[in-house]
């Protein structure tokens, strides 16, 4: 690695060296669209593709829900039923939301905010992102087949016995994860040798911080999986009894190595949306977030604790019993890191100038539900509490409110705070106040319920259920008919968003380069920015969220006079003289 | 920032800080008292022991859990409330720049802490209570199958199916396994739930309390048919266990007797089928597979392996399966193939004689169709 260049002093090392010069940007519509190596464009891709598995994965949520509305089940057969919401998860989980938080808004963002004009390994990055439609379609065409119906998590030996798509699934799943820990590495030593000049650890955007506990996670524990998946592929297809307990193979061992990923892949989901919460309520509250290095080490700690506690989701599953204890204890003290971070936000919030633009309300409805949500997680944690929830719609319901309520409404916050800067257009101020509380109101109507219908007695995953709880309460079809009625406007409540999008792109106003008068470095430059991101790299000389203060940014790229001359734009925001 | 230090003066932590503090303080109370003196038992009975421990400790970690909900989303709402922007404040007004509190800091560490240590502490407490054997008064065992529970009794040589009675202050010892997939075994009114995992054995202890009949509940998904299935705990007073086990032990002393094939009516085996066998059967050709192959062509398809002779299967085979049930390999090629899974037995499906000669005529009708 060259000499890190200084504002004004163009380097003239290398021609290996990637900051010292700007490739020329490629032309023609398919080397800049569609086959690019360029991060922003990358990103751009991950969110669309990853919108419409968003939105196909919606539906069939649809489909269970509606299913659900009776009792006795009736609206599909029970194995479409079991496909549905097997591939409802998988794909909100592995095709929505970990490509979103990572692949989209990391590859988009990331760079930005610590001013480099590019990953670290553009072509890595390149296949990544390829790998991931792949991988969608793959899963998604299992229905052709017959779809995968044990649930995301696929426990053998029922796996085995399941459709001709399970072994699609495990393909699908296998590509995603290479996808996942390719994208960690590449995020790694961007993060690790790219910063610009000056950017020490604690002068990092929070954002940034998050996109390095989950790039850690993504590049260590997805390879667990991507073993675990490779041994249920080989079984299924060429019968080598890895998990059969009738050749000696061990079904809790595909559990273990399962959730020796997929406790970290929820932190993976998770951390990113608190980056994007942290950031927004900084930018829209008008102050510092109240305690930078404790949010920024929680997340370390949350990543490392991360990898400690995966049999917390195996308490009834077959281990030996003292083995639970540690698991238990390491699993609540998740929860201090986790409250710190809380607490630290909502001291944000006070003493600020809170604008409700709908980034801070989906980043404030964030707190609010994923409160809730971590809560309930608690309860879980309790071997004896758990031991009666495990397997339930209690269980349904918190991860709903982790993963609906956290990183969906993260993703939804991190959609209005970075539109202007991706698409160089705004968005419907109000439309989006209005998609933020139907969403949250569906959200609640949806999973509330799902706490008291599960510890009362109702199984997840069943197509059918017995109405038996004749209490106060209400009975278990007054309920789910109340969380289908929740979801159909939940669906409904995306369209919203996505009116506002097409209508943005399409007579949406021209944004300045930073509307929100936020003061990370993707907003000193032009919305959408140019190809190479910045001209010469900036120098930071100080942590980036004083509110009020003149940009810490020395060097930094002249602006168009429209930007720098607009009457919206404060004083205090005026590039610091150099 | 002159603009800023007015309100921050003025009263400290902002306006109304304490008054919402108090507010709160109030709500929270009324909400514990009300989990506090909440029956649980009036929504989902407390069968007996563990029930009432993990209830207690539910019930301490919503009262902790619910402290912290609405203390932290009610200073959300107040601070977004009177910390907003307002229409008069210019376009560059900033909050309060303050960066860190390092004693608030300490406390949000320390009393969360403290809070973990308490839960972790009663929960091992708990837990600990749950490991200790009860006395080995009655030991059982039940075994999943897709799709029902089997239950087999000390010194019963046949198994009972789909009702499990036990007698009312008796500790018991269950060990859970399963024949096939992963079931899980878990009675709500007991609180307690353990996989039923193939090729391994977990226990439950619990003391059955109060006369009733309980759902039993598989929570793992186990198959198409995973939503059905179900069995009863019937808790009964000892004088009816000591009857109910009475008549299984004399039900096991005088056994079905042969099974004669030729009274057999395939109208009625028709309805049976529907009933008993197409959860996993779909009466179509072998490759129409739903948990076993189709059924619609036994005796003429040779897709169908030989199991019983190795030879050609007739009436007589058909019913030695349905009698015996299968599991285990493929052997018909004279080789070990892979396992074909399992078909449970007559007693695992409740099959009398007439209804395996009904059964075999009609799936013999239905192979010369």
């Amino acid at each position: 690695m060259a000499v890190q260049a200084l504002p004004g002093h163009a380097a003239t090392t290398g021609h290996d060296s990637h900051r010292d010069h700007i490739h020329p940007e490629p032309e023609g519509f398919i080397a800049k669209y569609v086959f690019s190596i360029d991060a922003k464009v990358i990103g751009i891709q991950y969110m669309i593709v990853g919108l419409l598995f968003f939105i196909i994965s919606g539906l069939l949520a649809e489909v269970v829900r509606i299913n659900l509305y009776n009792p006795q089940g009736g609206f599909v057969s029970n194995d479409t039923y079991n496909g549905a919401y097997s591939l409802h998860a998988s794909g909100m989980i592995w095709m929505t939301i970990i490509p979103l938080v990572t692949g989209g808004f990391g590859n988009y963002v990331m760079p930005l905010m610590i001013g480099a004009r590019d990953v670290a390994f553009p072509w890595l990055n390149f296949v990544s992102f390829w790998l991931f439609p792949v991988a969608g379609v793959i899963l998604f065409a299992s229905f052709f087949v017959g779809a995968p119906e044990a649930g995301w998590t696929e426990y053998p030996p029922i796996s085995l016995q399941g459709p001709p798509g399970t072994s699609l699934w495990c393909i699908a799943i296998f590509l995603i994860g290479i996808s996942s820990t390719l994208t960690g590495m590449n995020f790694m030593v961007t993060i690790m040798k790219m910063r610009a000049p000056g950017m020490t650890f604690t002068r990092m955007p929070l954002f940034v911080w998050a996109q390095l506990s989950t790039a850690m996670l993504n590049m260590i524990a997805t390879t667990a999986l991507s073993a675990a998946l490779a041994a249920l592929f080989i079984e299924r297809q060429f019968n080598v009894p890895f998990y059969d307990p009738a050749r000696g193979g061990s079904p809790v061992l595909w559990q273990h190595m399962f959730w020796f990923y997929s406790h970290p892949a929820v932190y993976i989901m998770i951390l990113p949306a608190f980056g994007f919460t942290s950031d927004n309520l900084q930018t829209f509250a008008r102050k510092p977030i109240s305690g930078y290095k404790m949010i920024a080490f929680s997340s370390i700690a949350i990543a490392l604790l991360g990898f400690m506690v995966w049999a917390h989701h195996m308490f009834t599953s077959g281990m030996a019993p003292w083995l639970q204890l540690p698991f238990m204890i390491l699993t609540m003290v998740i929860a201090v890191p986790t409250g710190i971070k809380i607490f630290s936000w909502l001291a944000t919030l006070w003493g600020g100038k809170i604008e409700f633009h709908p980034a801070m309300l989906f980043s404030i409805g964030f707190l609010v539900v994923f409160t809730f949500g971590g809560l309930t997680g608690i309860f879980l944690s309790a071997v004896p509490v758990d031991l009666h929830m495990h397997g339930t719609y209690f269980v349904v319901a918190h991860i709903h409110y982790v993963l609906f309520g956290g990183s969906m409404f993260g993703i939804f916050a991190a959609v209005y705070f970075w539109w202007p800067k991706i698409t160089g257009r705004l968005m419907n101020y109000r439309l989006g106040q209005v998609h933020f509380w139907v969403t949250f109101i569906a959200f609640n109507v949806t999973f509330l319920p799902m706490h008291w219908v599960g510890l009362l007695g109702m199984p997840r995953r069943v197509a059918q259920y017995q109405d038996t709880i004749p209490s106060l309460l209400g009975t278990f079809t007054f309920w789910n008919r109340v969380e289908t009625i929740g979801s159909l406007f939940l669906a409904a409540s995306t369209l919203l968003l996505i009116y506002n999008m097409a209508n943005a792109l399409l007579r949406g106003k021209r944004s300045p380069a930073n509307p929100w008068h936020a003061r990370t470095l993707e907003w000193t430059i032009a919305s959408p920015p140019p190809y190479y991101n910045f001209k010469s790299i900036p120098a930071v000389l100080k942590n980036p969220y004083d509110f009020g203060e003149p940009l810490p940014y020395l060097g930094l790229d002249p602006q168009p006079d429209e930007d720098a001359g607009s009457a919206t734009k404060p004083p205090s925001l005026q590039p610091a003289a150099h | 920032m002159a603009q800023l230090a007015a309100p921050h003066k003025k009263s400290g932590l902002g306006p109304g800080f304490w008054q919402v503090g108090i507010v709160l303080t109030i709500a929270n109370l009324a909400i514990s008292w009300w989990i506090i003196t909440l029956d649980i038992n009036k929504y989902l009975t407390e069968a007996g022991p563990p029930a009432g421990d993990i209830d207690w400790l539910f019930k301490f970690m919503s009262v902790v859990a619910n402290a912290i909900f609405v203390y932290t989303v009610g200073y959300i709402v107040y601070f977004s409330i009177v910390w907003r922007r307002k229409k008069t404040d210019p376009i560059d007004a900033v909050g309060i720049q303050i960066h860190d509190n390092p004693t608030l800091e300490l406390w949000w560490t320390i009393i969360p802490g403290i809070l973990v240590i308490l839960l972790a502490v009663f929960s091992v407490r708990i837990w600990a209570s749950l490991q200790n054997t009860l006395g080995d008064v009655l030991t059982m065992e039940s075994i999943g199958h897709q799709f029902k529970y089997e239950f087999r009794y000390p010194k019963l040589k046949q198994s009972v199916y789909d009702d499990m009675h036990l007698p009312v202050g008796t500790p018991v010892t269950l060990h859970v396994t399963s024949a096939d997939v992963i079931h899980s075994f878990w009675v709500p009114e007991m609180r307690i739930k353990y996989d039923m995992v193939p090729g391994l054995v977990q226990t439950l202890r619990f003391t059955p309390e109060k006369t009733g009949t309980y759902r039993i509940i598989c929570t793992e998904f186990c198959g198409t048919n995973h939503a059905n299935m179900f069995a009863t705990l019937h808790i009964d007073s000892q004088q009816d266990f000591g009857r109910w086990i009475a008549a299984q032990f004399k039900a096991q002393n005088q056994g079905p007797g042969p099974v004669n094939l030729s009274s057999g009516q395939a109208s009625a085996g028709q309805a049976l089928f529907g009933q008993k066998c197409s959860s996993c059967h779909s009466s179509g050709p072998f490759e129409q597979k739903i948990v076993g192959p189709g059924l619609g062509k036994l005796l003429s398809d040779p897709n169908h392996p030989n199991l019983v002779t190795g030879e050609k299967p007739n009436a007589e085979d058909i019913s030695h399966v349905l009698i015996n049930g299968y599991s285990g390999p493929d052997n018909s090629q004279g080789k070990a193939g892979p396992s074909i899974g399992v078909m449970p037995n007559r007693q695992a499906n409740a099959l009398s004689n007439a209804d395996i000669a009904n059964l075999t005529a009609y799936l013999v009708s239905m192979s010369q169709k």
